[in-house]
């Protein structure tokens, strides 16, 4: 590696939709649509996408095969589906993290959705590692250990694939207080639970992604850099049925990096991964962009502030 | 003889602006230059816009939202502009603080609020580091029927003296022929370029305006590319086969009703329609292009910053003149 070349590179965490004459549609209803979202994302520089798990089916059907939907985005500038989202049902009766009568069955899962994804150059499956606060509550040392266990297997099943078991917090999740992160974490086997740092989910749960990435440096998997013009102040991720599109003090929790009322340290982050050494992909995500906006232009705002300010700093 | 092209890519600003009083706050306009920045534009073509309800419509708007022209151009590359490289000016539109519902070329008597007007905003842009005046040289078809020598005569007398006034400050006056122009042939372009002064009034190609017209736009490059100066770059996804650029009021029944063929969409990004960009641009390289080529999207559907992407997309991996940005 020379001096010169880069040590990020650039993902987008895809949750798109796009206006048709048929409404608001997903982008993978026609491959006429996947191919402008696509080279929309590469057009601004990223250089992967990361999706969801439930999108494969419909990679297959719109392609054949995920290694010729590979071949498609390679041909448009995109390298690779970096992640995929683990779209975990949470329940009692089935998957849930913190039972571990369920665990066989999302180790099961796990391993049917990582195997159903070669071809697509996936490095990371992403998790949320509990469900809901308020089907976790009281959330005890024996649930984290709990969560903890179902994961490190899960990672270490993950692996033999090639692929890292990443954690994602929400900040509605079971486990975002910095407590119960930093037990997780010391719970959970360093060698198989990578933690993916979300800026906004982290910091909307009152928890500084600086100061947490400085502690979990050296569990870090990747990046959600998202931005949030509030924190939660008064238990929001209690909020049923989902904090993040019915807490009723917040309509929008989500914004691109560059707005200014966004409340994230992103320039003393990338400083920390400096410091670091931090080398691989970070991801920009813009969850529910459009809610009052849409996901091309606050793309290209996010893209613009990794232009002119982080690259300054880190790149 | 061909030079060395040197061609100055930008974008142009006018698909921003929706109806008349959107796209009207400050801050909504820096977030735009830092998009457009992003995408990989880094000049930005202006349209002037009468009223209120544009902040960088006209040079007044400009000191009333930015402190002034000067300090406007000084802030821009704090949001990723370099530059206001041209501002494209129809003198057939409204004006209310110029106090006319559009101006004839062709009429000797409109001559004088025209060159006022034109010289309003060259001013500004040589404030702003420009270089070009994009002018709508003739009235639309359907206002006087077509051409004669009297009334070619006249507009070109029209706009030599604009751009004599122009060269005075630096730029240079690009005449932009659009579909409905009255202008059809390349008989009377023949004729009006023997009588603009090639010092300082030359020509702006638009190639889906051409297209749409009927027009080769390589072929006519070719043809006149001693005198073509600028350039805006969309696609055509149709021809005015039927000759609609006659019809009454045109710019409605046409170009946004669709015409008799229910036309959705005239304009598409780069490489989605009937224009060839890789042959164009491989003859703007052979014969030495020198100037500006602004990527235009006008009257996309929403959002946006859809089209402003698809066309850098296409700069970037298939005419492979723009960078990828990260």
């Amino acid at each position: 590696m020379t001096e010169n070349t880069p040590n990020l590179r650039w993902a987008y965490m895809d949750h798109w939709r796009v206006d048709s004459p048929q409404g608001y549609v997903s982008q993978y209803s026609s491959i006429e649509r996947l191919d402008s979202f696509l080279k929309q994302v590469a057009s601004l520089g990223f250089e992967a996408i990361e999706t969801f798990d439930f999108h494969l089916p419909v990679l297959i059907d719109l392609f054949g095969s995920l290694p010729n939907a590979r071949a498609f985005m390679q041909e448009r500038g995109i390298d690779r589906v970096l992640s995929l989202f683990f779209g975990i049902m949470f329940d009692d009766r089935q998957t849930q993290p913190h039972l571990r009568s369920t665990h066989d069955n999302i180790l099961r899962y796990a391993e049917y959705v990582v195997k159903s994804a070669a071809g697509l150059g996936v490095e990371n499956l992403i998790v949320m590692p509990a469900a809901q606060y308020h089907a976790v509550e009281p959330v005890s040392d024996d649930k984290l250990r709990a969560c903890a266990e179902v994961w490190s297997r899960v990672g270490k099943m993950t692996l033999e694939h090639g692929i890292r078991t990443v954690c994602h917090h929400e900040f509605y999740c079971g486990i975002h207080h910095l407590e119960e992160l930093r037990k997780f974490y010391s719970y959970a086997d360093p060698r198989y639970v990578f933690w993916y740092c979300d800026t906004a989910q982290h910091k909307i749960a009152g928890v500084d992604p600086v100061s947490l990435y400085l502690e979990l440096h050296d569990r870090c998997g990747g990046f959600h850099l998202k931005d949030t013009h509030h924190v939660d102040l008064l238990g929001d991720y209690r909020q049923r049925p989902e904090s993040e599109v019915t807490a009723r003090t917040t309509r929008r929790w989500f914004w691109e990096m560059g707005t200014p009322e966004g409340l994230v340290d992103f320039e003393n982050l990338f400083k920390a991964m400096k410091e670091h050494g931090y080398k691989g992909w970070v991801s920009v995500e813009h969850d529910k962009a459009d809610f009052g906006g849409n996901y091309p232009e606050s793309t290209a705002v996010a893209s613009w502030y990794i232009q002119n300010v982080l690259k300054k700093i880190y790149r | 003889m061909s030079t060395k092209p040197d061609i100055r890519w930008g974008y142009a600003f006018n698909q921003w602006k929706q109806g008349w009083q959107g796209f009207a706050r400050v801050e909504d306009h820096i977030r735009a230059f830092k998009a457009t920045s992003a995408a990989g534009f880094h000049q930005i073509e202006l349209t002037a816009f009468p009223g209120p309800w544009d902040p960088v419509g006209r040079p007044e708007s400009i000191a009333i939202n930015f402190g002034s022209v000067r300090k406007f151009a000084m802030q821009l590359p704090d949001w990723g502009i370099d530059r206001v490289s041209s501002v494209f000016l129809d003198v057939g539109q409204l004006s209310f603080e110029d106090l006319h519902f559009g101006l004839l070329p062709t009429q000797r008597g409109q001559h004088e609020a025209i060159f006022r007007q034109a010289r309003l905003h060259a001013e500004s842009i040589a404030e702003m580091g420009g270089e070009c005046l994009v002018v709508a040289p003739f009235p639309h078809f359907w206002k006087e029927g077509a051409l004669n020598a009297e009334r070619m005569q006249a507009a070109a007398d029209c706009w030599n003296a604009v751009g004599a006034m122009t060269k005075s400050l630096g730029l240079h006056t690009v005449l932009h022929l659009d579909a409905l122009s009255a202008l059809r042939t390349t008989a009377e372009l023949d004729q009006l370029l023997s009588l603009c002064d090639a010092s300082c009034v030359n020509l702006a190609f638009d190639t889906a305006e051409l297209t749409i017209a009927g027009h080769d736009v390589v072929a006519l490059y070719r043809r006149y590319h001693e005198r073509v100066r600028h350039f805006h770059f969309k696609d055509a996804l149709a021809v005015d086969t039927l000759g609609e650029y006659q019809l009454p009021h045109a710019e409605r029944a046409m170009i946004l009703a669709g015409g008799e063929r229910k036309i959705p969409r005239w304009f598409g990004e780069l490489g989605t329609g009937l224009v060839d960009f890789p042959g164009l641009l491989a003859a703007m390289n052979e014969l030495g292009f020198n100037g500006l080529v602004i990527v235009e999207s006008d009257k996309g559907p929403a959002p946006v910053m859809s089209s402003v992407l698809l066309n850098s997309w296409y700069l970037q991996h298939v005419l492979k003149v723009l960078p990828r940005p990260l």
